[in-house]
């Protein structure tokens, strides 16, 4: 059992040394890391197969809660498989830089281990190495608009880690512990009051800054629009991702409280509306992806806002329905950057990568057949079943904004097929980048398939997440050496 | 309009956080992980300097995540700042006040870092703080005499073992059943040079890695050309 600190510590090992191994020999370098993500796939897939889930190991043999612990469930260990498999996928077999190989190792093993960590300030430090190593992604591009953004995105972090900091301490102060079993157990009496409630509003601003949250999001269309296609890629399907998670763990176990849940709710629907919007005006490809994704994560949010296990199911179904489809369009985006109007007749030029994104756009939309559809209809079901005056307001909202979405996705799709373009712009896909789209693409058509068990399954693992007493007992009682 | 955007909400937070701190229980407050370590810290791992307890042993694990942080800033800058032309113009040397005393702080600067490392389990100080003062070492001679060169390729290699170490003797807890990082060897008696298990060393590497990055840090912005 012990054996789970590997997916975090070995990434960080072959981060550590992949600088001074490219010296000695490149492809040593170049195959040091997936060598290390494919051990890490499969210490994932025997944990997720085996049984004793969920279990929490001591590091260093310190009990909770004065020691650091992590907590192993299902949840987390889908979480450090998307990491891993995203990060290998998204691998630069061709140009990449040693560089780049560490910091994409770094963004892995930080990813895994705010998946895997059961402790608030663990949380904090290991949040702080992804968004570093994030900084180093996007600025690898070496264009000077890379640089430019970048630093954007490093003052806006900087403010939102400030604020992250403050709230840790506010916790703190009131409970005297930081870990998070420790927490669930005395937040009721000690955090439901207004320090609770503004610890949470600054933990929520400092996640949120990767989560993409309205209001500390403005760093996202130009980072996007600047970095590689598949740094942008990775940073919407796995960065935003794990501070989705963190934040989904605090809801559940520390902040289960009805203002944080409206709170969610008021700064998801800003999102979601201000994001397609955004894209509604956009007239630049990978800008347009941008805010496509500021508004679904704002969807994401207003799922994690219906209380109970259909909010945590909703949310997580909207959100893996992104990591499927957002890095995909990211990697065509590799070579259809740039404004709209180039990709006119590019239905003609790449038919398989028009294709490709015609799937994705009808998915985000949320055709019926497709897992995107599902994922909406769980959100609007979930606000539905709380019936308040906000819920319902929030679902016509959604239910509006669906149809500027529909707008700007179909008119960019009939502008593929809208005869030839202006002139012969080189706008055709590699194969590198067109493969790896397909791959996504298969995979959203086989969760269309397999939608029940899928459903089934994913009710199941929210259900083991909103159990607040067997978290407790896990990490406090049986957590001692295994 | 932005200035007063940018000060409201400075002065927002400043509010909160005033009405925040007249009602925390400072000083008085539940504590309850802090008063646990002050009762078994020094018994369960044997450091005189409590510190040092939480930062190698309770959170041991944060330690590593810290240290990632400082390398990947390291290799962050490395990206931005580029390589430097070998034609470029150098600074000229320093006068003979500054090349004497640095070359006579030298070994002066090492002896304390090292010592501070060393006794990081028993005296305030540890790997960070006496992995700085190394760092200064190494980089006093460079700004007196710019034309002398560090090694790159050595202190990145000096850095990659230093980090690699850390893990690694968190690793061999592991292969003797324990968990991750947990304190291996003999506790010693309280306040000797040699006790604290394998505390001390974590600190060496620590120290070495915290040294060896920010020299490797200070030469790299030293070496970077001017614009002008």
């Amino acid at each position: 059992m012990n054996a789970v600190a590997l997916l975090v510590v070995l990434p960080l090992l072959a981060a550590f040394l992949t600088p001074s191994l490219g010296r000695v020999s490149g492809l040593a370098a170049k195959l040091l890391g997936p060598a290390v993500l494919l051990f890490c796939l499969g210490l994932v897939w025997h944990y997720s197969t085996g049984d004793g889930l969920p279990f929490s190991i001591a590091l260093g043999g310190f009990l909770p809660p004065l020691g650091i612990n992590l907590y192993v469930d299902s949840l987390a260990l889908l979480f450090a498989g998307i990491v891993f498999l995203l990060v290998l996928l998204a691998w630069p077999w061709g140009d990449g830089s040693r560089e780049q190989y560490a910091l994409l190792m770094l963004l892995a093993g930080s990813s895994a281990a705010l998946a895997l960590s059961g402790d608030l300030f663990n949380i904090f430090v290991f949040y702080e190495l992804g968004a570093v190593a994030s900084f180093g992604l996007v600025v690898s591009a070496g264009t000077r608009a890379a640089h430019l953004a970048t630093f954007r995105y490093l003052l806006i972090s900087g403010l939102g880690s400030v604020l992250f900091l403050l709230g840790v301490a506010i916790v703190y102060i009131n409970t005297g512990t930081l870990n998070l079993a420790h927490l669930a157990t005395l937040a009721p009496q000690s955090l439901n009051n207004i320090q609770g409630l503004v610890a949470f509003v600054l933990i929520l601003l400092g996640v949120g800054v990767k989560a993409e949250l309205f209001l500390v999001n403005s760093w996202v269309p130009e980072v996007y629009a600047t970095a590689p296609g598949w740094v942008s890629g990775l940073l919407a399907g796995i960065v935003s991702k794990l501070a989705i998670l963190v934040l989904l763990r605090l809801l559940i176990l520390v902040f289960d409280f009805p203002d944080a849940h409206n709170l969610l709710l008021l700064l998801g629907v800003a999102g979601f509306v201000s994001g397609e919007l955004a894209a509604w005006w956009a007239r630049d490809f990978r800008r347009l992806l941008a805010f496509s994704s500021i508004g679904q994560l704002g969807l994401v949010f207003i799922g994690f806002s219906i209380s109970g296990q259909a909010g945590v199911m909703a949310g997580l179904a909207v959100a893996l329905h992104h990591v499927l489809v957002k890095p995909a369009l990211f990697y065509l985006a590799e070579s259809w950057g740039g404004a709209l109007g180039r990709l006119r007749g590019a239905g003609g030029r790449s038919p398989l990568a028009a294709a490709v994104f015609v799937l994705f756009a009808l998915s985000l939309i949320g055709v019926p057949p497709l897992p995107g559809f599902w994922a909406k209809m769980l959100v609007i079901m979930g606000l539905a079943g709380e019936g308040g005056n906000l819920q319902i307001t929030a679902i016509a909202a959604v239910l509006v904004v669906t149809v500027v979405e529909a707008a700007y996705l179909l008119r960019l799709v009939g502008s593929f097929y809208a005869g030839d373009g202006p002139e012969a712009v080189p706008s055709k896909q590699g194969p590198g980048d067109i493969s790896r789209a397909l791959l996504f693409a298969v995979g959203l058509l086989l969760a269309m398939v397999f939608v029940l068990p899928l459903g089934d399954w994913l009710s199941s693992v929210s259900g083991e997440a909103m159990n607040v007493p067997h978290y407790v007992a896990v990490v406090l009682q049986r957590g001692e050496l295994q | 309009m932005r200035n007063l955007i940018s000060l409201l909400f400075v002065g927002g937070l400043v509010f909160l956080l005033l009405v925040l701190t007249l009602q925390a229980p400072f000083a008085e407050g539940p504590m309850l992980v802090g008063k646990g370590i002050l009762q078994q810290g020094t018994e369960e791992t044997g450091t005189a300097n409590l510190v040092t307890s939480v930062v190698l042993g309770y959170r041991g694990y944060d330690t590593l995540g810290e240290l990632s942080i400082l390398f990947t800033a390291a290799l962050a800058l490395g990206v931005v700042l580029g390589r430097r032309r070998p034609e470029a113009p150098r600074d000229l040397e320093a006068g003979l006040v500054l090349r004497a005393s640095s070359d006579l702080l030298f070994p002066l600067l090492l002896v304390v870092g090292l010592y501070i490392i060393l006794h990081g389990h028993l005296t305030p100080g540890g790997g960070f703080q006496g992995g700085v003062i190394l760092a200064a070492a190494f980089f006093l001679p460079v700004l007196a005499r710019p034309s002398q060169r560090i090694s790159h390729a050595g202190l990145m290699a000096l850095e990659a073992l230093a980090g690699a170490a850390f893990i690694i003797i968190g690793l061999l807890a592991m292969r003797h059943g324990g968990q991750f990082l947990q304190p291996l060897l003999d506790k010693g008696q309280l306040g000797s040079l040699l006790s604290g298990g394998t505390l001390p060393l974590l600190y060496i590497a620590v120290g070495v890695k915290v040294g060896a990055e920010l020299a490797g840090l200070l030469v790299r912005l030293g070496d970077a050309e001017a614009d002008s």
